[in-house]
């Protein structure tokens, strides 16, 4: 094909700025998709992505616009998966950057635009959702101008929803950005996606940058030298259109045979076998920052589970996971995720495709432990953290947040980065009434509930993306949670020294909440080490009992006995007491208890 | 020998905790369904001794005097009555008159079972209950003058109650110095006017309160806690209602009516168009012995004097310890064992559900 008749591009967005639902209609004009295929959203697949309306895998669909070959490259929209947009940028020359018209820039606009930068994208700047009552284009353009150096007639103002300017859009696609460009004849492709496919196995999807390659090929990819032959090629259409030979400038995707997604890493360069090339920049080997133990709540479903995250990672290269015991919850598996976002998606999926009830224990970053005779070990569970008198120090993963805000609330905001232990790095004015707040924070207050807490200080106001930034030094302790007098081990930990009694009082209040009453009255407390920082008591039991029972109230009685033991299986039994799953999690919340 | 229910699905007024099988009566309605009832027992009864009647509903006093001498009629000509222990007929409190008490007394009913549910004045409206203390106080003592054993039912626990509201309400039914009680704390059921109204339960801890003190107070003035929610002064426990508890077959007949006969539960259409087209029953289960062992102890644990574990070995020819976890909470003490019977202990009943999931395997 023709590479100057080819143009490759993303769009990149803020969430809800409405990126699929322009997909969707540049789908439609360029008569991808029927009106009666027509499901909204196109792009996203899973079930998962539509409810949540972001993107989780990618997609790439190739598009025919007046005698042009278009590559669309969907990318994830959130900042768990920064890594894989970087990668699929990488594979564009353009990106269409979307504001949305009632919003203005938000965070992740401009993280995702640094991104595309990086990557030397020329970008189309767009105004979304002119249609609505509440957009302000002109505030908006004015922006773009201010913030981030556009000239006034680069910006495209239109509606994804009604499909004003849609057609400047695609036009301006053509126009505007660069046809891919080949710098020799030797194959080379990026890879920036892969998933499973039940029969064509690990599917990799390519940019080719140089040269071309036909099924049958050997290739080889260079990050791990391994070598397999091409067995099929294609593109999306969205639908799947298999082809014998993919070339220079082209996106499409790859099979060939391929058992583990390890093998096929997303940033990877791939080439002929026996040829040989220059890597393509930019390739990371991708490491979890967030590690949570999964535990099944019905025991006997442990080797359910363990084909679950078999199956999850044939498609996920990113999740990683070993077996783990608790004393509490028996086997289960501790897991390693990209970010808070990655790990409930995939919790949610083992809930609801493989239909095992999960108990996860609460989120933990990496800490770096220095201990008394100078070795250093990595500690991703609050159960491996060593005594206390063998350690020298304890190291915790720092990010750079970026909260763009309205500016009443900077002052809320900053409270909040204080209360979190951020440290303050700057402010800037966007505007008179925007500002961009800096500020180093741990990773492991991110995972906390720092998102939910900043919704709610600010409306729902701000927003936030954020970039791992070194691991640093900080006065940790491991705090355990009693139930009945039993540590819990899977409740465990660990808090900053000063915000241990706090963190314990609102633990315990928590949990008072979520553990129903049982037959006894059962104390739940808050420990570090023997001492005992807080306590409260769960009352007994007072009324369980179907009041009225006569001649119809039999079946009745039985189906409530059976509700009641149904809603028991779904707890764990751990001694006598039966404890929720949610309790694992009230770790996690906060509530309205701390500001009292 | 069996037991028997007749339901009568008719009401004057609906109150609006009911979820049971009610519609607001209609005399021609009412007919029909006479007829019906009368051709279902011929379906269905199978000329057995019968040890008691109840007939409940809905508001059975809502009938017409004619409609009720047809409904007696209909029970006289069909059932054995040689061995009638006991013949219950429920009532709404602004029903009873004269006329009313000589034709139940005419037709040997020996026990009725009054609606009371409260005195005061707010509660009542609250229960949408149409009747008033003063109509309380003289109709049952109307009632007392036709020599009827007399039930009176009471609803605490409303969500606007105060504790002094219900102790007043307590104290006037003991005043009442009727042979047998029983007491409900409210229970909020969908399809009810409460649920629609979004209304929701008291504290569990207030209702326990409420419940302690019931038991307490009516022990004190010489009544038998005899069942979770029943009380009576001696003799005068509800031999019908006892079928239910010990797990023992009755008929049910009428509208949404349900029985157990031959080894299987039934539960009757709740449809009135269905029911005069003789379509009667809804579903019918055949009982395993283990439903049926479960069903005897969900059941007989209600009962505060327990099961009585010979009989039951009679009954089913195995060790109840055998069969359920016994040991683990006659251990915590939410189970005795008590001479020949296994029981809840009384500060422990209000929990008999969680105790019985402990129980059952």
């Amino acid at each position: 094909m023709e590479q100057s008749k080819i143009r490759n591009f993303s769009i990149i967005a803020h969430i809800d700025h409405g990126k699929s639902t322009l997909a969707d209609r540049i789908l439609e004009k360029c008569g991808a998709i029927s009106e009666r295929e027509k499901k909204d959203q196109i792009l996203d697949n899973m079930d998962l992505e539509r409810e949540r309306g972001i993107t989780i895998k990618l997609n790439a669909v190739e598009l025919n616009y007046k005698g042009y070959t278009l590559h669309l490259i969907d990318t994830p929209g959130h900042v768990d998966f920064s890594y894989e947009v970087s990668r699929s940028l990488a594979a564009c020359e353009g990106a269409i950057l979307v504001v949305d018209a009632t919003q203005g820039i938000e965070a992740q606009t401009l993280a995702n635009l640094h991104l595309a930068l990086d990557n030397k994208l020329k970008i189309i700047p767009v105004i979304n959702k002119i249609d609505l009552p509440a957009a302000d284009p002109d505030k908006v353009t004015k922006e773009l101008i201010d913030l981030i150096g556009f000239e006034k007639d680069e910006i495209i103002l239109c509606s994804a929803k009604t499909g004003e300017g849609i057609e400047e859009l695609l036009n301006a696609v053509i126009e505007r950005i660069e046809p891919p460009k080949s710098i020799s004849d030797k194959f080379r492709a990026l890879i920036f996606d892969s998933y499973f496919d039940s029969y064509k196995g690990i599917v990799t999807l390519i940019r080719v940058v140089d040269g071309s390659i036909s099924v049958g090929d050997k290739i080889k990819m260079m990050s791990n030298n391994k070598v397999y032959e091409v067995l099929e090629l294609g593109k999306h259409t969205p639908k799947e259109k298999s082809l014998k030979k993919l070339s220079a400038g082209e996106v499409g995707y790859l099979s060939g045979s391929i058992k583990s997604i390890e093998d096929v890493r997303v940033g990877d360069t791939i080439c002929k076998s026996g040829e040989e090339v220059e890597i393509l920049p930019g390739y990371k080997e991708m490491k979890p920052m967030v590690y949570s133990g999964l535990y099944p709540i019905d025991s006997s479903k442990y080797n359910n589970l363990k084909e679950a995250l078999q199956k999850l990672k044939l498609n996920d290269s990113s999740l990683v996971f070993e077996p783990e015991t608790s004393t509490a919850l028996g086997f289960g598996f501790r897991c390693g995720f990209l970010g808070l976002l990655h790990m409930e998606i995939i919790e949610e999926r083992i809930e609801r495709e493989f239909n095992i009830d999960l108990i996860a224990t609460s989120p933990s970053v990496i800490y770096e432990v220095e201990l008394t005779d100078k070795s250093i070990i990595y500690v991703d569970s609050p159960s491996k953290m060593p005594e206390p008198i063998r350690i020298s120090s304890i190291k915790e993963p720092f990010v750079l947040a970026n909260i763009f805000v309205p500016s009443e609330y900077v002052g809320s905001v900053m409270e909040l980065c204080q209360d979190k232990r951020g440290i303050y790095k700057s402010i800037d004015y966007i505007d008179q009434k925007r500002v961009n707040v800096t500020y180093e924070i741990p990773l492991s207050e991110i995972v906390y509930d720092f998102f939910d807490k900043l919704k709610s200080y600010t409306k729902g106001y701000a927003s936030l993306d954020y970039d791992f930034i070194g691991n640093k030094e900080s006065k940790l302790v491991k705090m355990d949670i009693l139930l009945n007098g039993d540590i819990i081990d899977a409740l465990s930990i660990i808090v900053h020294k000063d915000f241990a009694y706090k963190r314990g009082k609102i633990i315990v209040e928590n949990l008072k909440k979520i553990i129903p009453r049982q037959m006894f009255s059962v104390p739940i407390q808050a420990a570090i080490g023997s001492k005992i920082i807080a306590r409260e008591d769960i009352p007994a039991m007072k009324k369980n009992v179907l009041a009225k029972c006569y001649g119809g109230d039999v079946s009745r009685k039985r189906k409530l006995l059976e509700k009641q033991k149904e809603g028991k299986k779904r707890m764990k039994q751990i001694g006598s007491v039966s404890i929720p799953q949610e309790a694992f999690l009230s770790i996690l919340s906060m509530d309205e208890e701390e500001k009292k | 020998m069996r037991s028997v229910y007749i339901h009568i699905p008719f009401c004057k007024s609906i109150c609006s905790y009911c979820d049971f099988c009610k519609m607001i009566y209609s005399e021609s309605w009412a007919d029909t369904y006479l007829d019906e009832l009368s051709v279902e027992i011929d379906n269905y009864y199978e000329n057995d001794e019968v040890g008691t009647i109840y007939i409940g509903g809905g508001t059975p006093s809502s009938l017409n005097n004619s409609q009720l001498i047809k409904l007696f009629d209909i029970i006289k000509s069909k059932f054995n009555l040689n061995h009638l222990k006991e013949f219950t007929f429920e009532m709404n409190v602004n029903d009873i008159n004269n006329e009313l008490c000589n034709i139940l007394k005419s037709n040997g009913i020996n026990r009725v079972s009054v609606g009371v549910e409260s005195f005061d004045e707010f509660n009542l409206k609250f229960l949408n209950r149409k009747h008033n203390k003063k109509e309380i106080i003289n109709n049952i003592k109307l009632l007392k003058s036709y020599g009827f054993n007399i039930n009176v039912d009471l609803i605490y626990a409303l969500p606007t109650e105060s504790f002094s509201t219900f102790k007043s309400d307590l104290n006037q039914i003991i005043k009442l110095d009727v042979n047998h009680i029983s007491t409900y704390s409210l229970i909020i059921e969908e399809n009810t006017m409460l649920y629609k109204n979004n209304i929701k339960s008291i504290d569990e801890e207030l209702d326990y309160k409420m419940y302690d003190y019931v038991c307490k107070k009516l022990k004190s003035k010489g009544y038998n806690h005899y069942e979770v929610s029943n009380f009576s002064k001696d003799g005068y426990e509800s031999i019908h209602n006892l079928t239910y508890w010990n797990n023992n077959e009755y008929y049910g007949f009428g509208l949404g009516a349900s029985g157990y006969i031959n080894g299987v539960r039934y539960d009757n259409t709740r449809s009135l168009n269905k029911y005069i087209n003789h379509e009667y029953r809804l579903n019918e289960f055949i009982v395993s012995k283990k439903e049926d062992m479960e069903n005897e102890l969900i059941l007989g644990l209600r009962k505060l004097s327990g099961i009585n574990v010979y009989s039951f070995y009679e009954k089913f020819n195995e060790n109840i310890q055998d069969v359920f976890n016994i040991k683990d909470v006659v251990k915590k003490g939410l189970i005795k064992l008590d001479g020949n019977f296994l029981k809840i202990p009384e500060d422990k009943i209000y929990i008999m559900n969680e105790i019985i999931n402990n129980i059952i395997k």
